[in-house]
């Protein structure tokens, strides 16, 4: 029994934390309707400066943390009014949240330049020895962290409740029109809630940081906890967020105590999939409900381009030239890894783009599904010598399958809950990366997998490997492409921003939504497959969310909805590490930015912007017909 | 009457909450007319709409199409059993052009496969070229041709409106229902808009439309519903309709008499 309330403490504790992130979570959204991502890499910036004035500069503890919390706060102001706030006019919800995972990755980025890759573990505020209370054993700090969050929840509600700020605040969350004509400056309230938010998230991370052990990417985790937390709880609500963070702490705790530490992240995840299927609202409901899964999305913040077939086919051909005779020019070595690599991975990115550029459906997950075709085929391949081929065939049925199985939660899911959903199946398959370690090896990875090969034919040197991807990726874009420029590829555009009209005319979203994620796992299986057949080796963190938030990154930056424009961001974001080597610590914080960039100042994409240029060129004008004839009937 | 109606609606009723938003609606539309649906703002005539194409189910009532049930049916089926609709708000699909919202259309009559169309095979060429040769015909009717391949969300509101219901007639269909759609239309394209519609009738497809444009309802309709306050009032041809004194109590005025 001592166990379990110890145990249960442990749980409250870390779920302190979550209930602050959620809390954090809750502010924004209640105010902007977009769930800030960011907010996970403000506590570990608050953690990681206060860490640095203390120990390092030896400034005291309040000072350090004082100057941390308003330096976080400024920091969160300038994201806010920088980012945040100019994208709310342009982007559609779902865009906005990718772009704030963009924030997150570029946050991520300057700590990685500024801090380095290694952990640090703050000391705690007040010594080292825990303190007995009933017989359960409490860290010192875990008095802390209770204080702050019942000190911050008592602010915030006197704040929202009792003062004219909060008012304000509260009527640009009910009622942003009404408030505009009320005289409120809406977005400088939502400049403040992202503010204030990023002062919660900083001091959160300052008060808990002495408890684990934080690194530049340790927001990641925060944002995804603080997320399922405020999803089980109830989006739009200040006690759902404390109970969802609360519940998933304990829950979480007594998971690791009693099943398995490494299936913990795998029962909080299927607890979130259990709440989003049966109350997709989350447990606690607030007064007004946005749903905003239903929701559809006009915003469309783009040009429309189309190339003329003349046209296509002359750059097609120059295109697939040029990429013949590449390796002639490019040295064996790194370069030509990172196009392989980049090559393998706009297989994948193909797939993303039908289902998130054309179908306009969140996919946090994707590599998820090159984690099962890389595991598949990697794991038969060592353990039964299965032909590479087979193995790739294996894993793209497995993908199929797991496919199918996560769109019987997805299917009815829009917009955020989309995105968390999926987030959670790639988390999920992380995770099961981990814990399955007889057949993935665990955190350290599958060995030995041998190169690809067909028959008496290997694959293994990169110039092999470069033309054996070049053939599939023009196969595959012929058959995509087919596809695409035909009725399917126009009912998935249709699907993308009104679902209801599409049915209208007899299109079946369902059928066309699960045919489009079916592609795309299959394509990012494949892609998968061949990443492990290159590397012959396969850890979870080449596969695991990162991956998939890069791949988003990849995407948006080279062009959504061109199916061509994603290899742009591939290469890019491959190639660019490989040539400047000194500069390789950038590469997160470049990858956030051009994303964020990319979505506020250039949401076609490199080739969305380039193709424009290009048909404003050598686009024939179009024959203009003269008055209408119906009129004279 | 001898024929079987293209619509027979018998006694819908929908509540939202306490609000009765239809009661008891009962009509029936002869095959190859145009029927008007009008009455004042909040009469329920969109509800109407909804329910017929079941976007939401209605508490009690029937609908038949052509003699054959179709409350009940999904959305999607209503629409590939040849009952197209259009929206009050245009709803163009933005991201594609013109012509490709109106592909969009015959999407349901689309024989070709996916696997045809991966394949590039001829069947599938041959079939997406006679869709486009038959758009090309439609926005020529209509003088839209040089708008072909613009962004349908940016026309003008009127061009949106008339390629909603070419999209509409893309997808060939025995019945159209057309939710205003000369709102926001000046009058020269109210008058083409009407020439349309006749033309339409023309071919044979029968035409209900909700309109509150009377100049154009009593200039094209065969036949006029009147609903108020969820429940059909009156029914008739438009000269009937004029001189109907409950219709004028409820809804025209004074303006009849012009």
């Amino acid at each position: 029994m001592t166990e379990f309330i110890q145990i249960t403490v442990g749980g409250v504790l870390v779920g302190a934390i979550y209930a602050l992130i959620a809390l954090g979570f809750s502010l924004v959204y209640r105010v902007t309707n977009v769930i800030n991502l960011t907010q996970g890499a403000f506590c570990i910036l608050g953690a990681l400066s206060t860490y640095m004035l203390e120990v390092e500069f030896g400034w005291g503890l309040p000072a350090a943390a004082g100057a941390s919390i308003v330096a976080i706060t400024l920091i969160g102001m300038l994201v806010g009014a920088g980012a945040f706030v100019p994208g709310l006019s342009r982007l559609s919800n779902a865009n906005m949240l990718m772009m704030t995972a963009g924030m997150l990755t570029l946050l991520e980025g300057l700590m990685l330049v500024v801090w380095g890759s290694q952990p640090y573990a703050p000391p705690p505020f007040m010594g080292m020895e825990p303190v007995h209370v009933f017989g359960v054993l409490v860290p010192t700090q875990g008095f802390w962290i209770i204080g702050t969050t019942c000190a911050i929840i008592t602010v915030l509600w006197y704040l929202l409740a009792r003062t004219t700020f909060g008012k304000a605040l509260r009527a640009c969350a009910e009622n942003p029109a009404a408030a505009t004509l009320m005289g409120i400056n809406v977005s400088r309230m939502q400049v403040f809630s992202i503010a204030l938010a990023a002062m919660i998230g900083a001091i959160a991370g300052v008060v808990t940081a002495p408890t684990t052990s934080i690194q530049f990417d340790t927001g990641r985790l925060f944002t995804i906890s603080g997320f399922i937390a405020v999803a089980i709880g109830g989006i739009s609500s200040f006690p759902g967020a404390i109970a969802g963070g609360l519940l998933l702490g304990i829950v979480t705790q007594l998971a690791t105590a009693y099943v398995s530490s490494l299936f913990s992240g795998a029962i909080a995840l299927g607890l979130l999939l259990v709440v989003l299927i049966w109350r997709p609202n989350g447990l606690i409901r607030a007064g007004t409900q946005r749903r905003q899964d239903v929701r559809d999305e006009p915003r469309v913040w783009k040009h429309v381009t189309r190339l003329q077939p003349r046209v296509r086919t002359v750059m097609a051909m120059i295109g697939l030239a040029l990429a013949i005779a590449l390796p002639l020019f490019v040295p064996e070595g790194g370069i030509m890894s990172s196009l392989v690599i980049a090559g393998i991975l706009f297989i994948a990115l193909m797939g993303l783009d039908v289902v998130m550029g054309y179908a306009g459906q969140v996919n946090l997950g994707q590599a998820g599904f090159m984690a099962i075709g890389g595991y598949t085929a990697g794991y038969l391949a060592t353990q039964y010598d299965v032909a590479p081929v087979w193995g790739t065939l294996a894993g793209m049925a497995l993908s199929l399958v797991a496919a199918l199985a996560l769109s019987l939660i997805t299917l009815r899911l829009r917009g955020l809950y989309l995105a968390l959903a999926t987030l959670a199946f790639g988390l999920l398959m992380d995770s099961c990366a981990v814990g399955l370690a007889d057949i993935t090896g665990g955190p350290s990875g599958l060995v030995g997998i041998p190169s690809f090969a067909i028959g008496p034919f290997d694959f293994g040197s990169p110039v092999a490997m470069y033309y054996l991807v070049l053939g599939l990726l023009v196969a595959l874009m012929l058959l995509l492409g087919g596809l695409i420029r035909s009725s399917f590829g126009r009912a998935l555009q249709a699907i993308r921003t009104d679902q209801m009209a599409a049915a209208a005319l007899g299109i079946n979203v369902v059928r066309c939504k699960l045919i489009a994620l079916s592609i795309s796992a299959i394509l990012a299986s494949l892609a998968g497959s061949l990443y492990a057949f290159f590397f012959h080796f396969l850890s979870p963190d080449m596969v695991g969310t990162s991956r998939s938030l890069e791949l988003v990154a990849m995407l948006v930056i080279g062009g959504e909805g061109t199916l061509v424009g994603a290899l742009f961001g591939a290469v890019l974001l491959t190639l660019l590490p490989t040539v400047f080597q000194p500069l390789a610590q950038w590469k997160t914080f470049a990858s956030g930015g051009l994303l964020v960039l990319s979505f506020l100042y250039m949401p076609e994409g490199i080739f969305g912007s380039f193709a424009r240029w290009v048909a404003a060129r050598f686009n024939k004008p179009a024959k203009i017909s003269t008055s209408p004839v119906v009129s004279h009937v | 009457m001898k024929s079987i109606p293209a619509i027979d609606v018998r006694g819908l009723n929908r509540s939202f909450g306490g609000l009765r938003a239809t009661a008891n609606v009962s009509f029936s539309i002869e095959q190859g007319t145009v029927t008007a649906l009008i009455g004042p703002n909040g009469a329920g005539k969109t509800t109407v709409f909804n329910l017929i194409t079941n976007l939401f189910p209605a508490d009690s009532g029937e609908v038949y199409f052509h003699g054959t049930r179709i409350d009940g049916l999904s959305p999607v089926q209503i629409a590939e059993l040849g009952l197209i609709r259009t929206f009050q708000t245009a709803r163009v699909f933005p991201g594609m052009t013109v012509l490709e919202n109106l592909l969009v259309g015959r999407h349901h009559k689309v024989r070709e496969g996916l696997l045809q169309q991966m394949l590039w095979l001829p069947s599938a060429q041959r079939e997406e070229a006679s869709l486009r040769a038959r758009a090309d015909v439609l926005l020529k009717l209509v003088g839209l041709s040089r708008y072909r391949d613009t962004h349908a969300a940016d026309l003008p509101m009127g061009a949106k409106k008339l390629v909603e219901v070419l999209r509409a007639l893309m997808a060939q269909p025995s019945v159209l229902l057309l939710d205003e759609p000369a709102a926001g239309l000046n009058d020269t394209e109210t008058a083409e808009l009407a020439a349309l519609l006749l033309a339409i009738r023309e071919t044979g497809i029968t035409i209900l439309v909700v309109e509150h444009n009377m100049s154009l309802v009593m200039g094209i309709a065969d036949q006029i519903v009147v609903l108020e306050a969820g429940a059909v009032i009156a029914q008739g041809t438009p000269e009937e309709i004029q001189r109907n004194p409950r219709v004028i109590r409820a809804y025209l005025g004074e303006e009849v008499s012009a």
